[in-house]
């Protein structure tokens, strides 16, 4: 994937390099906010402004196209920093995740609801491959990391991934938090169920409606949030993602046929 | 094999001064307390990108990286304390910083394909969180009646 760019060329872009060195400055001085809101947070990092910023200076003259081209294999390389990163991770907490047991192994299935409510919405609201990064997974780092690496940075697919990784970081939260209320509220599932889905985030809410359940809660959306990052990528690779591209090619063949028999109004058929 | 292995290390290293610098200020780490942890990442990236070249199969770098991350840092992994110790230093949301300032510039020339996404993709984010709650929260509840704790 990284073949035809020429890397020494990107290297020497020191423009494109010093751009970003201020942004990060610039973005990482702000620091974080996060606003309350209903059950849960909304949630600004500096990765949030850095991308806004990023994306408004490609439109002034301090940027110009060749920079941009020139920004992707970074991204890929970058990319896989934080994959080892989310490793090193893991490993010292080895023990607690062999402890968690099959239930938190399992849960991983539960994570392909993604593909199965989520897919065929992307594909009803007109989305091509875009629909495949959006949909194969909850779109967190390892699931960036995966697409970005398989299909570049200048695809459909890691365009969706990232429109879902983005919104995600800021509103995540608040959504699990809302539905999550509401549905251990309304729905005859356990609270503890709910705790092992929403992983971080909305741990916080569910203890709020079940405070006689708060260390087990905690400690069950501790345990699957990291379950999940370490699991995710490999799930991701083997099952998630493969899956999805082989539901997409279906959904968007059957799709296709539609559309011609409609529009080509055989009446023998 | 080799020019790659040096552009991949020098492009890492760019990368990494910038993330160092971001960890400084946001983070109130010093650079040379960051920088053992900075090295043993963009060494574990570089042996999983090599691997992904030269191991037969499909299997993606990221996948080789998260391997060898979770590896070397193992407790029953000689030297691994040292990998945590280091690799603790540097915090996870100082390397996504750059990563998302060098993707806001890239998208920028491709701002008419992403803002086509628009609020369809809104709505497709939000079914993706709404999908993977409900999918394993059922999951949940199978496998905790099943074990009677529930």
């Amino acid at each position: 994937m990284m073949g035809k760019a020429d890397l020494r060329g990107i290297l020497k872009d020191w423009r494109l390099h010093a751009v970003v060195f201020i942004i990060v400055c610039v973005t990482e001085a702000i620091g974080q906010f996060s606003f309350k809101v209903g059950p849960g947070v909304i949630l600004l990092l500096p990765m949030v402004y850095a991308f806004i910023i990023g994306l408004a200076l490609f439109f002034t003259p301090l940027v110009n196209e060749k920079m941009a081209k020139n920004a992707e294999p970074l991204i890929v390389l970058g990319v896989t920093l934080l994959i080892a990163k989310i490793g090193v991770t893991i490993g010292p907490q080895i023990e607690a995740l062999i402890a968690a047991g099959p239930a938190l192994v399992l849960q991983e299935i539960g994570n392909l609801g993604t593909i199965f409510f989520a897919l065929p919405l992307a594909v009803l609201l007109g989305f091509k491959r875009e629909s495949i990064g959006m949909t194969h997974s909850i779109g967190r780092e390892p699931n960036v990391g995966l697409i970005v690496n398989k299909f570049g940075f200048d695809s459909p697919e890691a365009r969706g991934v990232m429109a879902v990784y983005i919104f995600g970081t800021v509103f995540g939260a608040v959504f699990l938090g809302l539905i999550a209320g509401f549905l251990a509220t309304t729905s005859p599932i356990h609270p503890l169920s709910f705790a092992m889905a929403s992983g971080v985030g909305s741990g916080s809410m569910m203890v709020a409606a079940f405070p006689e359940l708060e260390d087990q809660i905690v400690a069950f959306a501790g345990a699957s949030n990291l379950l999940s990052l370490g699991t995710g990528l490999f799930f991701s690779i083997f099952v998630g993602l493969p899956l999805t591209e082989k539901l997409y090619t279906l959904m968007s063949n059957r799709k296709n046929r539609k559309s011609v028999t409609h529009k080509g109004g055989n009446p023998n058929v | 094999m080799f020019k790659n292995i040096t552009e991949w290390t020098l492009v890492l290293g760019v990368f990494g001064i910038v993330a160092t610098l971001g960890n400084w200020i946001g983070y109130e780490v010093l650079p040379w307390e960051a920088i053992p942890g900075i090295i043993i990442l963009i060494v574990v990236s570089v042996i999983g990108l090599i691997l992904e070249k030269i191991v037969p199969g499909n299997l993606p770098a990221v996948g080789y990286i998260g391997l060898i991350g979770i590896i070397i840092s193992l407790p029953w992994v000689p030297g691994s304390e040292f990998v945590v110790e280091w690799t603790s230093k540097v915090s996870i949301l100082a390397l996504a910083t750059p990563i998302l300032a060098y993707a806001g510039i890239s998208i920028g020339s491709n701002w008419a394909d992403f803002r086509k996404l628009g609020i369809r993709s809104v709505i497709v984010a939000l079914m993706v969180f709404f999908g993977t709650f409900v999918g394993s929260a059922l999951i949940a509840e199978i496998i905790l009646r099943w074990q009677g704790i529930i």
